[in-house]
């Protein structure tokens, strides 16, 4: 504890998570206010964008638009209304669907919750795993191998590998259903967090919950892949980092079982980075793949994205980046208190 | 026993491979495979440009998909055929002069409550249409809709509409249940609330009632148990938003029972031995535009100059480059509509008229920009490839373009507002009337974005006004005598009608399609 917060009796821990939540909410309305600038930057009225041939050339119709939407107001009345509505939890309305954009992403962002935890999870334990082993068998056969696997998951574009995947094992093998979340003729589970997966377990639907994880592996395995590539590499980098530890040779000189060395010594101090590059790589996929999302018709915040921003649906679009730029912003806080749980030195600093 | 790392990692590659296989095998069980056998529910593919369920405010093509599903009109078309409307709700008279129609209800209609459809009900939906001040909202401008008695009601104008039977099947004027939606804040003015209501329940007398509804994801149908029609052949209808190429694997592979936007390339691949693909042509179409304004562009504007691509353009070439099924119009109005002109009567290519137009226009190989969407597909055709097509073409006759593509967001702006230099553009017509295409004569919507005003071409503009105030009998000719003057004077250059492929699986014995409404799922056998 240092002598300042000492004084003041306020926890270092404490004072450190109010000092972040104070820069996150400075950090949010940056986002909005570059996302809101950006938007308006584009060169095309959203208007035109929005209604068809003839209501475009119906002044009337065009006025009453402009109106709902706001766009009849100067720029800074805009934003300042915008930023108003939000605090009160009010994205505002699609240009597009009339409908609260707060709702859409409600409901496309649990689609990619889902996708992008499997994706995750399982390209960190095949990741890391493989970047450990790589390691421990530096400059070997093994390692080669492994170098080369990594660097195909980080090479080949996700797009053509999402539509073999989907053609070698849906179309050719069988193994796995087709596109969406689940069979059309299975019914959803009742809606309490939006995944499927989950939803279904808690409504004790097994041939659901089975149905939606039969639907997950196919995107899920195609995204972990480039996560898979990307994380072999800071893992094995890592780790040749920590082998070369003079506490490491000393902990193996000490005799202690190779398990221990492993996992207790040379993982545990590699993991900082590893992390690190986790969770960049945990807010891109939260942040919504497109082009896997289509593919695999799983309509998540990728999707959704994509069709605001080709339809130029500016509410829209402002949601998407607060709702990106608040993953960010968290997965990036929750790393820094992964650190300090992980390395005790951080803690003490 | 002391399990070594080596043998760790390996032991859970393992566990994770199973487990995978085992989810593979029980996920097999748990799907029954009911879709797939052509059992009770139909998966249907289709690329969405759904906004809503509220069939007075949807305009867009699955919209129109739904719509029809859900909901009846007073009048519709039979089958495929949009040259002559046929009773729906009500049957109707119109006078000499195309400024009154009278449509008598008929009784034997009810709503999915078990509710009447009445008089009542068809005139709120029609002023709901009007008032909500929606996308669709046009397609009665300028029209008074009255209810006369228990059975009848009218719709008057002051100027002649003898397209008003052919906008009448349109979706947009579907006859929702007035009670219900008026009890969900549905009022006939823009203070209407119950888009939000339409969107979670249908209140119609179609053929399905509306089980769910994400117009990101899916709508899903249901058998409407009071529909007083023939009843369709599936109970459980899944309209699936699902891109084209996942489409195609999914039709052959039997996951979906139709696929409704593969482009050419893709129907071109696929086996008739495991689907059926039935293409014709469809009603879009795409065309060229060249700006009259000479401050645009001091060429596009030169009638020498416009003669010379009309005359340079390989039209044959651009519909084999759209593949089975596309079609090429010989003037706006597209070959399937009342009016059309046969494509022998359009501009033909000739490549030495094209050089001596040119030379005559005094053109010395400026850079002529086109300008188009790269980023949108007409029934799965890119503009990219059509785009490219043109630039060879011209440039076999002496004229260099350099094709200028952008996001539709950002181009719809220089399109509509008559700035492009050459246009490479697409009309889906609001209703299939000839009429419609009137919007191409000077000083008219798309005449104005050619920078072309009514003073330009006075015949033009006669043989147009002529057209719109036809009587049925001479409607046709006085549509073709306009587009052969467009042809001629116009600065448009229509070039194609994309095929429209509707593919489905081999169980699938029949399916009616059309223009307005693509596909009737409730036809679907």
């Amino acid at each position: 504890m240092t002598e300042r917060s000492a004084r003041r009796g306020i926890p270092p821990f404490v004072r450190y998570v109010g000092v972040r939540l104070g820069l996150t909410v400075l950090l949010m309305f940056g986002v909005t206010l570059v996302t809101f600038t950006l938007t308006n930057l584009v060169p095309a009225d959203p208007v035109q964008a929005a209604l068809g041939e003839q209501a475009a050339a119906d002044p009337e119709i065009v006025a009453k638009f402009r109106a709902e939407q706001g766009l009849d107001q100067p720029l800074p009345v805009q934003y300042v209304t915008y930023l108003g509505n939000v605090l009160q939890g009010d994205l505002g309305t699609s240009t597009q669907t009339r409908q609260p954009v707060a709702t859409e992403l409600a409901d496309a962002f649990p689609a990619t919750i889902e996708l992008a935890v499997a994706a995750i999870v399982f390209s960190a334990f095949i990741g890391v795993g493989l970047g450990l082993w790589a390691a421990m068998k530096h400059r070997k056969f093994t390692d080669q191998v492994i170098r080369v696997i990594s660097l195909i998951g980080l090479s080949w574009p996700t797009f053509w590998l999402a539509l073999v995947v989907y053609y070698i094992f849906f179309f050719v093998l069988g193994i796995f259903p087709g596109s969406g979340r689940l069979d059309p003729a299975v019914i959803p589970p009742p809606h309490i967090t939006g995944l499927y997966t989950v939803d279904s377990l808690l409504a004790g639907q097994w041939g659901t919950f089975w149905d939606a994880v039969n639907h997950l592996v196919m995107p899920a395995s195609v995204l972990a892949l480039y996560t898979i590539g990307l994380l072999t590499r800071f893992a094995r980098s890592a780790v040749l980092e920590v082998l070369d530890m003079d506490y490491v040779k000393a902990a193996k000189a000490k005799g202690l079982p190779p398990r221990t060395v492993t996992f207790g010594y040379v993982l545990r101090a590699a993991l900082v980075p590893i992390i690190t590059v986790l969770g960049l790589a945990f807010g891109s996929l939260l942040s919504g793949t497109v082009l896997v999302e289509k593919v695999y018709s799983w309509h998540g915040i990728g999707e959704y994205s994509f069709a605001a921003a080709t339809r130029l649906d500016l509410p829209a679009i402002m949601g998407v980046g607060l709702v990106v730029g608040f993953v960010y912003i968290g997965l990036n806080f929750l790393v820094d208190l992964l650190y300090g749980a992980i390395d005790p030195r951080v803690r003490v600093s | 026993m002391k399990l070594s790392w080596k043998s760790t990692i390996p032991v859970i590659g393992l566990v994770t491979a199973a487990g995978l296989a085992l989810s593979g095998c029980a996920g097999g069980a748990a799907n029954g495979g009911g879709a797939a056998e052509g059992g009770k529910t139909l998966v249907v593919d289709a690329s969405f440009d759904l906004k809503t369920a509220d069939p007075n405010r949807q305009y867009e093509t699955t919209g129109q998909i739904v719509a029809k599903a859900l909901y009846q009109t007073l009048l519709t078309f039979d089958g495929d055929d949009v040259t002559t409307p046929i009773d729906g709700l009500a049957s109707y008279e119109m006078n000499a002069d195309s400024t009154v129609m009278t449509l008598t209800m008929k009784d034997d209609a009810v709503f999915s409550d078990g509710s009447p459809v009445t008089v009542d009900d068809a005139v709120f939906s029609l002023q709901r249409l009007q008032g909500v001040k929606g996308n669709p909202s046009f397609l009665l401008d300028g029209v008074t809709v009255a209810k006369v008695d228990d059975k009848t009601l009218t719709l008057t104008s002051e100027a002649p509409k003898p397209e008003l039977p052919f906008i009448l099947p349109n979706g947009a004027l579907a006859v929702v249940n007035q009670e219900v939606v008026e009890a969900n804040g549905g009022t006939t003015d823009e203070k209407d609330g119950a888009e939000a209501f339409l969107n979670g329940e249908s209140a119609g007398s179609g053929p399905y009632v509306l089980e769910s509804f994400d117009a990101a994801k899916q709508v899903v149908f249901t058998a409407n148990p009071e529909y007083k029609g023939e009843k369709p052949a599936y109970e459980r209808v899944v309209l699936r938003n699902v891109e084209g190429p996942t489409q195609k694997l999914n039709v052959e592979k039997g996951e979906s029972q139709l696929a409704l936007d593969l482009n050419p390339d893709q129907v071109a691949e696929l086996s008739s031995a495991n689907v059926n693909i039935l293409s014709s042509a469809s009603q879009y179409m795409i065309f060229l535009l060249l700006n009259q304004n000479p401050e645009v562009n001091a060429f596009t504007s030169n009638p020498d100059f416009l003669e010379a691509v009309k005359l340079g353009v390989d039209y044959d070439k651009i519909v084999d480059l759209a593949g089975e099924g596309a079609a090429r119009p010989g003037g706006p109005i597209p070959s399937i509509f009342v009016g059309a002109l046969d494509a022998a009567d359009g501009n033909q290519r000739d490549v030495k008229a094209a050089e001596a137009a040119l030379k005559a226009s005094g053109y010395n190989g400026e850079e002529i920009t086109l300008n188009f969407p790269n980023d949108i597909t007409v029934q799965g055709l890119s503009f990219n490839s059509i785009a490219e097509s043109v630039q060879a073409q011209l440039k076999e006759v002496g004229i260099n373009v350099t094709l200028a593509p952008a996001p539709v967001a950002t181009e719809l702006d220089a399109y509509r507002g008559g700035t492009e230099t050459i246009g490479l553009w697409y009309w889906g017509p609001d209703f299939p009337h000839p009429s419609n295409y009137l919007v191409f004569a000077p000083g008219q919507l798309v005449g104005l974005r050619a920078g072309w005003p009514a003073e330009a071409d006075a015949k033009s503009v006669e043989l147009a006004n002529a057209a719109q105030a036809a009587s049925d009998a001479d409607r046709v000719a006085a549509f073709e005598a306009w587009q052969k003057q467009q042809n001629e004077t116009g600065p448009f250059i229509p070039l194609l009608q994309p095929a429209q492929n509707v593919v489905t699986a081999k169980s699938i014995s029949s399916v009616s399609t059309n223009p307005v409404w693509t596909v009737d799922l409730a036809s679907i056998k």
